[in-house]
């Protein structure tokens, strides 16, 4: 009975567990503008999921696979896919490309395309000895519905592993948005965007991460760590709202959703916060923001050491995909529509 | 949709609004004791039906009017910071002073009690001198103060009882008080509140009482302020320890007798008296008015414990822990009560606009989005702060408003010279220039002002109509927003809101209520009454040429519409622009006949969708920090042009938003349009293709000047 009360009180005053909080960046996550700062390699629309293949850099825009020569920063088309790229991987000389439409290309010196076991791929990763691990962001929702997958509450993600023979098996379920993963030591390291967390096995290895976290790739003694959006009060609020949420949905464009963006806003119909308002012409950098760009190094215990961010008032936005290349970091900003490079990277 | 419908009715009949309101009274302090006393009048009234009684009564404001009058004492003394425990021995002091005095010495009953208040005085002024200047604890002081005088009169007592009791004070005046009631009252009492009428008074009016509620405040604020804080401490403690004895003269002629007893454990009844009644032991706060509550609710507890047989140790029990009772509310209460308010004061009702309309770049829509203001000259970058409104005069010299009360004046022709043209104070926002070329400005905070050529501040209006069931007092202006004055020389202004100040004013939105007004400024007989009341924060006023009405803006509703003020129609209001698809802001006369309005910011679906469901905007407002708050987008803005049909003429913006994010106000001169903006560092001027270079606001108002 007083647990009843005490729980209802916590629900209206919106405190312990409806407590509408977000952590702050602090340590290791204080925010810099390193990535607002770092130079723009290339600029194309909506660049993801760099990888090295056959030494050369390749990263995906929309249903293209670019290539991209660092030197000059010049792009060239290296392949068309028959509906947009979701996630790359390389394993030994396979390139394995993962499309929205849920289909597994095998490229290589042959092509070979298997469907893949859920439709939403949202992360590739070479397992080793063969085995290629495949992230399934949701089993409701497209890859390019994540917006709605968050506000649903979703939670019916799963991890897989196809081995050489091609058969699939299934790791892991009931994770929430998987959007990427690592092996490291003794298992497969997740990253579940929607809990904010990385898990290694069940047990979490890194808990309230202030954003939305996705793929995590090889760095010098550790590792990268991209966020692709930051937690925010309101849209915490709103996931606590459950008629609002639902006639928002129902009601208004996801454009327009209270929820977060990989790119800043640009729209008039976007909502705005009282902390956003531009006033004497400029977005203070620490104005409440539905998008934000943040590249987080993690050390080989994937605790965060240090931090590359593109503040609310930056233009960087929406990181999804890391890649160390010799000294320097090759990052997408998805929401930014450019390809960066960091060059003082040492922690 | 039916849940839509529940929402609106629910929130239409349950005016939430209330309860924030009477939060921010400073009388809602005196809530609690109130609620105290009744339920102490209900549980003892249905436990003693007796107590009602005339005769009970009369008896109870005897013991009533001398804790009142001690309690007076201690309450002038806490609010200054301090406390007085000494205010027991000094009663019983008193009381045995006057039966001595009156009695074995034989002074005349008068002489005898001047004699015992000096005494009380005295021994105040011990404690003050000790407490005030030589700044000894106040608590341990008294304290001490306690134990002396009680030593003394005990051992008086013991030396001289026989000698007192057996002489008697004659004396009618003195059997007056003693025996006799006016109307069922206590002399004592009705001595007593008169005192307590005349401490109000000092307290609440004159300078005396406002160093005494200073000092206990802050007394570091109020040393800077060049209060004598050593003098006014010491005084209290001198005002305590008389009006303690005055209390022991009423006791001495009412019982006549010496007891051991006499005034022992006074102080705690009297202390929880006070506590009870509100006055904060921190200081600075509280009244007289809480005291005489505390002190009733006091009367009423003992006596109805000793009637209803309870031993005298069970009563000191219950005092004692309503004492406690009080302590942890005042200080919960005086923590928290600001943060309550802050968070109960946004009442949000329902609220549904009528649907959006698809604006985009396509240019043949009438809103298209556009970039030609982003292309607009800058005046003045960094030179002015928050310019809402900007206007010409007829020489062409540029005047805006600024967010630190300031009218700025660009000089004509190249607006390069900055000059502050008046300091006015408060957030200086619309502006219209009258017939004889004064400038008159709605100023956020203060109300209506006129800055004649001279340059000489004028206050026109700050006060309208008080509506008779409005709990906040809504006569005063807290938000005149723009005005524009009709031919013959009235001026209507707009009162965005009544519930929030100017800072605050974008809170107004999550309100979704009409908080706003009309008002008519009539300069014939300098009086002011409100034309217009419930419209959702009317911002920009117009005048239609036909000398019969205005245009209007209700800003968070989206729509511009047409009053009438005289003529066939007077009193009538027409729509003339019911959906925009952003919020407009001030509206001004095009050259051409049609008129511009200033767009601040666009309408954003999930907003929308928040104004039909009040229940989470109180929960966002509830439960994430400010800066977190979904408002309108404000990042957005325009300007567009229309005519009286509604049709809308033409629409400019800045789509990028880095000049003009928001438009607050716009005017047409010579062939330019010049815009401000209320969060903006500038003024933009914007060639308009094709339009009257010689047409200028001033004179199409008023004709050529001379």
């Amino acid at each position: 009975m007083i647990g009843w009360v005490t729980d209802r009180i916590d629900r209206f005053r919106g405190r312990g567990a409806y407590a509408a909080t977000v952590p702050p960046m602090d340590g290791a996550l204080r925010p810099n503008t390193r990535l607002e700062d770092a130079d723009v390699v290339a600029r194309i629309a909506a660049p993801d999921n760099l990888v090295v293949y056959r030494g050369q850099v390749l990263f995906s825009s929309g249903a293209t696979i670019m290539a991209l020569d660092l030197a000059s920063g010049a792009m060239t088309d290296w392949r068309r896919c028959p509906t947009e790229v979701s996630a790359l991987a390389v394993q030994g000389e396979t390139l394995a490309i993962g499309l929205t439409d849920g289909s597994l290309i095998l490229a290589g010196d042959s092509d070979r395309t298997v469907k893949a076991p859920g439709g939403c791929i949202t992360a590739l990763v070479d397992g080793g000895d063969g085995r290629l691990i495949l992230c399934v962001g949701s089993a409701r929702n497209p890859s390019g519905e994540w917006k709605r997958d968050l506000l649903q509450g979703g939670a019916t993600g799963a991890l897989w592993s196809i081995g050489l023979n091609g058969v699939a098996q299934k790791l892991s379920d009931g994770l929430a948005w998987p959007s990427g993963a690592a092996v490291a030591g003794s298992g497969v390291v997740v990253v579940e965007a929607w809990r904010h967390r990385l898990t290694q096995s069940g047990a979490p290895l890194v808990t309230d991460l202030p954003g939305y976290p996705s793929r995590l790739s090889p760095a010098p003694g550790g590792w990268w760590l991209t966020v692709f959006a930051p937690r925010n009060q309101l849209i915490e609020l709103v996931l606590r709202e459950r008629d609002y949420r639902e006639r928002m949905m129902h009601e208004v464009a996801p454009d327009h959703w209270i929820a977060p963006s990989l790119s800043p806003a640009v729209d008039f119909n976007e909502p705005m916060q009282g902390g956003a308002i531009r006033t004497h012409g400029i977005i203070k950098p620490w104005a409440p923001t539905r998008s934000y760009g943040l590249l987080v190094r993690l050390d080989a215990r994937f605790q965060p050491i240090a931090s590359y961010h593109s503040r609310a008032d930056g233009r960087f936005h929406g990181v999804t995909s890391a890649l160390q290349v010799g000294d320097k970091v090759l990052v997408t900003s998805r929401g930014g529509n450019a390809v960066l490079a960091l060059t003082e990277v040492q922690p | 949709m039916a849940s839509d419908l529940f929402t609106r009715w629910r929130y239409k009949l349950v005016p939430d609004k209330i309860v924030g309101e009477i939060l921010s009274k400073s009388w809602v302090d005196n809530a609690i004791p109130f609620l105290f006393l009744m339920i102490a009048l209900a549980v003892f009234g249905a436990l003693l039906p007796s107590m009602f009684t005339a005769g009970s009564m009369s008896g109870m404001t005897r013991t009533a009017g001398e804790y009142l009058l001690v309690a007076l004492g201690l309450t002038i003394v806490i609010m200054a910071g301090g406390i007085d425990l000494s205010v027991g021995s000094v009663f019983a002091l008193a009381n045995l002073s006057m039966l001595a005095l009156g009695g074995v010495v034989g002074l005349p009953w008068g002489v005898a009690a001047l004699v015992v208040l000096a005494m009380g005085g005295l021994i105040g002024l011990v404690n003050g001198v000790l407490i005030g200047y030589l700044r000894l604890r106040a608590f341990l002081t008294t304290l001490v103060m306690l134990i002396i005088v009680r030593a003394v009169t005990d051992t008086l007592l013991l030396s001289y009882s026989k000698d007192i009791t057996s002489v008697q004070i004659m004396s009618p005046v003195w059997e007056f008080l003693a025996f006799k009631t006016v109307f069922g009252v206590a002399p004592s009492f009705l001595v007593a509140l008169a005192l307590a009428a005349l401490a109000h008074f000092v307290l609440t009016r004159l300078r005396p009482g406002w160093h005494i509620l200073a000092v206990g405040g802050s007394r570091r604020a109020a040393h800077n302020a060049g209060i004598d804080v050593r003098r006014t401490v010491c005084l209290t403690y001198v005002i305590s320890g008389a009006l303690a004895a005055a209390a022991g003269i009423f006791y001495a002629a009412r019982l006549a007798s010496l007891g051991n007893d006499t005034g022992l454990g006074l102080e705690i009844t009297i202390l929880t008296a006070v506590v009870l009644g509100g006055t904060s032991l921190g200081g600075g706060r509280g009244s007289v008015f809480k005291t005489v509550l505390g002190v009733i609710i006091v009367v009423i507890i003992t006596n109805s414990l000793i009637r209803l047989g309870l031993r005298s140790g069970a009563s000191s029990l219950v005092l004692g822990t309503i004492l406690l009772m009080a302590v942890a509310i005042d200080v919960r209460w005086l923590k928290n009560r600001a943060k309550l308010l802050a968070r109960s004061y946004v009442a949000p009702t329902y609220f549904a606009l009528p649907p959006l309309q698809k604006v985009s770049r396509a240019p043949d829509t009438p809103y298209a989005i556009n970039d030609l203001l982003s292309d607009a000259e800058p005046i003045g970058v960094g030179q002015v702060d928050g310019p809402e409104d900007v206007i010409l005069d007829a020489e062409g010299n540029l005047y805006c408003g600024s967010r630190d009360g300031d009218i700025i004046r660009f000089l004509a022709p190249d607006h390069k010279v900055r000059e502050v043209y008046a300091h006015i104070g408060g957030s200086t926002l619309g502006l219209a220039f009258d017939r004889d070329g004064s400038l008159l400005v709605c100023v956020g905070g203060m109300g209506l002002y006129k800055v004649t050529r001279a340059r000489e501040v004028i206050k026109l209006s700050d006060e309208t109509t008080r509506s008779w069931l409005s709990i906040v007092d809504d006569s005063r202006m807290r938000l005149a927003d723009d005005l524009d004055i009709a031919p013959d020389g009235r001026v209507f202004f707009s009162e965005a809101t009544i519930r929030y100040e100017m800072h605050d004013w974008i809170i107004d939105a999550l309100e979704g209520r009409g908080n706003g007004r009309i008002i008519c400024y009539d300069p014939r007989d300098g009086s002011s009454r409100t034309v217009l009341s419930g419209r959702q924060f009317p911002n920009g006023i117009c005048m239609v040429p036909d000398g019969q009405s205005f245009l209007f803006a209700e800003t968070w509703g989206c729509r511009i519409s047409r009053f009438y003020y005289d003529g066939p129609k007077r009193g009538r209001v027409e729509a003339v622009i019911p959906d925009l698809p952003g919020y407009p802001d001030n509206i001004n006369l095009a050259s051409d006949g049609n008129f511009w309005c200033g767009i601040i910011g666009m309408r954003a679906p999930a907003f929308d969708l928040a104004q039909k469901m009040p229940k989470f905007r109180k929960h966002m407002v509830m439960q994430i920090a400010r800066d977190e708050w979904l408002y309108p987008n404000m990042n957005t803005g325009g300007v567009i042009k229309f005519d009286l049909s509604g049709k809308i003429v033409q629409s400019l913006w800045d789509g990028v938003g880095e000049r003009h994010p928001q438009v607050t106000s716009i005017r047409e001169h010579k062939g330019y349009l010049y815009l401000g903006g209320i969060f903006n560092n500038r003024i933009g001027r914007y060639k308009i293709p094709g339009a009257d270079p010689e047409w200028t606001g001033p004179g199409a108002y008023w004709g050529a000047k001379p």
